[in-house]
């Protein structure tokens, strides 16, 4: 499959939702397949959390994040639809964020990046939307945070997309949500490298904080069934442990993600995502009005649940629907097996690819 | 369902209507509803190829065990529920009933009747009942709770659910003389509009 990848530079820049205005921004994008000629046939990819604009094929030896459903023949099949995935604002993966340089002030951003949100990403897309030449999305679609970008979509432009599929999300984040991601945060604030932020002015990162909050984030993506299924209470190998301390196989697995994970992802970021993450609430459109906010949408939605998901449970998802479905919105919304838990969303089971395909097929 | 039963269900839903189908199938009788009737139309299903075909058919679709969550409908409002052929099927029929005549004013209701002259027959020759509208063999079937037109309209009378318009038809869905002066014998189906009090 052809993968496309490029820089794309915003210079009139964009007026957070903070109030903060970023004078130029880049934005990291990858597509596959063709647009064509009517650019009828573009869908939109939001990532979650830690995703980036590398959603797939091969990228050196990285394989994107949703290569079980995106590709030549696949759901989202790429002999048919031109897909479009961008690294959101404040990332870490080339677009505009804490580890990039300020074009103000030829330093780095920093702990001065400012705060971003859910609407900014959305509004940052639609710019890349009027850059790429394209009228309206044929479908916009995401999973965790990236499924609040495609709701956030549907309500803030309307007339720009027929379909948005939202998958493993709500329409806002939980109590129990913003707690794990405070402790997160909280571990990457305590690390002796953290400096308040400003870390890369010292030539160092807070590993072991942004490892530790990578290992709490990856028990809340599985569920305990997975875990048990996976790892039981079955011990390391000697030979194949990251360190002494370990004695059970998933801690080993914790570890060994933490420790990836903290070598490739920056801190600050890890901080903004989470914060957007949290702040998050779709009725805000319509002051704390979650119907009226839906009543907005123009699209078709697919809201898509998963049975071991504990971070955005199916009855999210469930929520999402009931309130589209009092406002008349066109929803349709299914709860899928998937053992592993809020991360099910990546994986394509049988049932889960043919109901996107038919979706995205559908009049 | 036959061309004259969902004639019957179309006269009686008014145009612009919002509509849920509880069991609703592959999605048909919406599909039909949203194309002569303009209405707002939500399909309830638990059946994974049931669904896949209402997705196909661009239907809005709600995954859901009836018999486990009316009660996430409790916020909605609708002008009619419907229940085709389903009602048999549920753990508990009388509390799926008390629960769409909750979130909608009217609710549409067929069911099989096994009061009908042949399931009579059947039985007295000592077998199950297995006709056109209860096709399957007893240990095959998803029905657990069937019941006759007059154990039906007793329960409607028990719960005061109001019966506002009632059609009792023989096996071609069609209504004869016989099927409305002795429904409980001749009439192999019935169908009802039912309003709360």
């Amino acid at each position: 499959m052809k993968t496309e990848t490029s820089l794309i530079n915003f210079e009139s820049g964009i007026s957070l939702e903070s109030g903060y205005k970023l004078n130029s921004f880049d934005l990291m994008v990858e597509t596959y397949g063709k647009l064509n000629e009517d650019k009828s046939n573009a869908v939109l990819v939001c990532h979650a959390f830690s995703g980036n604009h590398h959603a797939a094929g091969q990228d050196g030896d990285k394989v994107g994040w949703w290569d079980q459903i995106i590709g030549p023949g696949k759901s989202i099949d790429t002999d048919k639809y031109f897909v479009v995935c961008s690294n959101n604002l404040g990332g870490c993966s080339g677009s505009s964020g804490p580890s990039s340089i300020n074009p103000d002030t030829q330093e780095l951003y920093g702990k001065d990046f400012p705060a971003v949100s859910i609407v900014d990403w959305v509004v940052s897309q639609n710019m890349l939307t009027d850059h790429l030449g394209i009228k309206k999305w044929h479908m916009i679609v995401g999973g965790s945070i990236g499924g609040m970008q495609a709701l956030q979509w549907a309500m803030m432009y309307p007339e720009k997309l027929n379909k948005a599929g939202i998958f493993a999300a709500a329409t806002k984040s939980s109590s129990q949500n913003i707690a794990m991601n405070e402790v997160a945060r909280e571990s990457i604030r305590r690390d002796k490298n953290f400096y308040n932020g400003d870390y890369l002015k010292h030539e160092v990162k807070p590993k072991d904080g942004l490892k530790t909050a990578r290992m709490l984030g990856h028990i809340t993506y599985l569920s305990e069934k997975h875990m048990n299924e996976k790892f039981g209470r079955r011990f390391q190998d000697n030979d194949s442990k990251v360190d002494g301390n370990v004695d059970y196989q998933v801690e080993n697995y914790l570890q060994y993600k933490g420790e990836k994970f903290s070598d490739s992802f920056d801190a600050n970021s890890y901080i903004l995502m989470t914060k957007a993450m949290d702040g998050y609430d779709a009725s805000s459109i319509k002051k704390g009005n979650l119907e009226d906010a839906l009543s907005l949408i123009q699209a078709e939605l697919l809201i898509i649940g998963f049975e071991t998901d504990w971070l955005y449970p199916p009855q999210r998802s469930k929520e999402i629907q009931i309130a589209a479905m009092n406002v008349n919105v066109k929803s349709s919304c299914v709860s899928l097996f998937g053992q592993q838990g809020h991360d099910s969303f990546l994986f394509a089971s049988e049932r889960y690819k043919n109901i996107l395909k038919t979706f995205m097929e559908s009049k | 369902m036959s061309i004259p039963l969902s004639n019957i269900i179309n006269d009686w839903i008014p145009d612009g209507s919002k509509v849920i189908d509880f069991g609703c199938g592959d999605g048909s009788l919406l599909k039909n509803l949203i194309d002569s009737k303009n209405i707002h139309g939500y399909g309830v299903e638990i059946n994974h190829e049931k669904i896949q075909e209402c997705i196909t058919k661009g239907i809005s679709v709600i995954e859901q065990d009836i018999d486990e969550g009316i009660q996430e409908f409790e916020s909605s409002k609708f002008d009619i529920a419907i229940m085709a052929s389903s009602i048999q099927c549920l753990k508990n029929p009388h509390i799926a009933l008390r629960g769409m005549l909750k979130l909608s004013k009217q609710c549409i209701v067929t069911l099989p009747n096994l009061g009908y002259w042949k399931c009579r027959l059947d039985l007295a020759s000592g077998k199950m009942p297995v006709t056109p509208d209860l096709p399957s063999s007893w240990y095959e079937t998803d029905n657990l709770h069937l019941c006759t037109i007059n154990d039906f309209e007793k329960l409607c009378l028990d719960e005061g659910f109001i019966i506002n318009q009632k059609v009792f038809c023989n096996p071609n869905s069609n209504q004869s003389a016989l099927t409305s002066l002795m429904p409980n014998t001749f009439a192999s189906e019935g169908v009802y509009l039912l309003e709360r009090k």
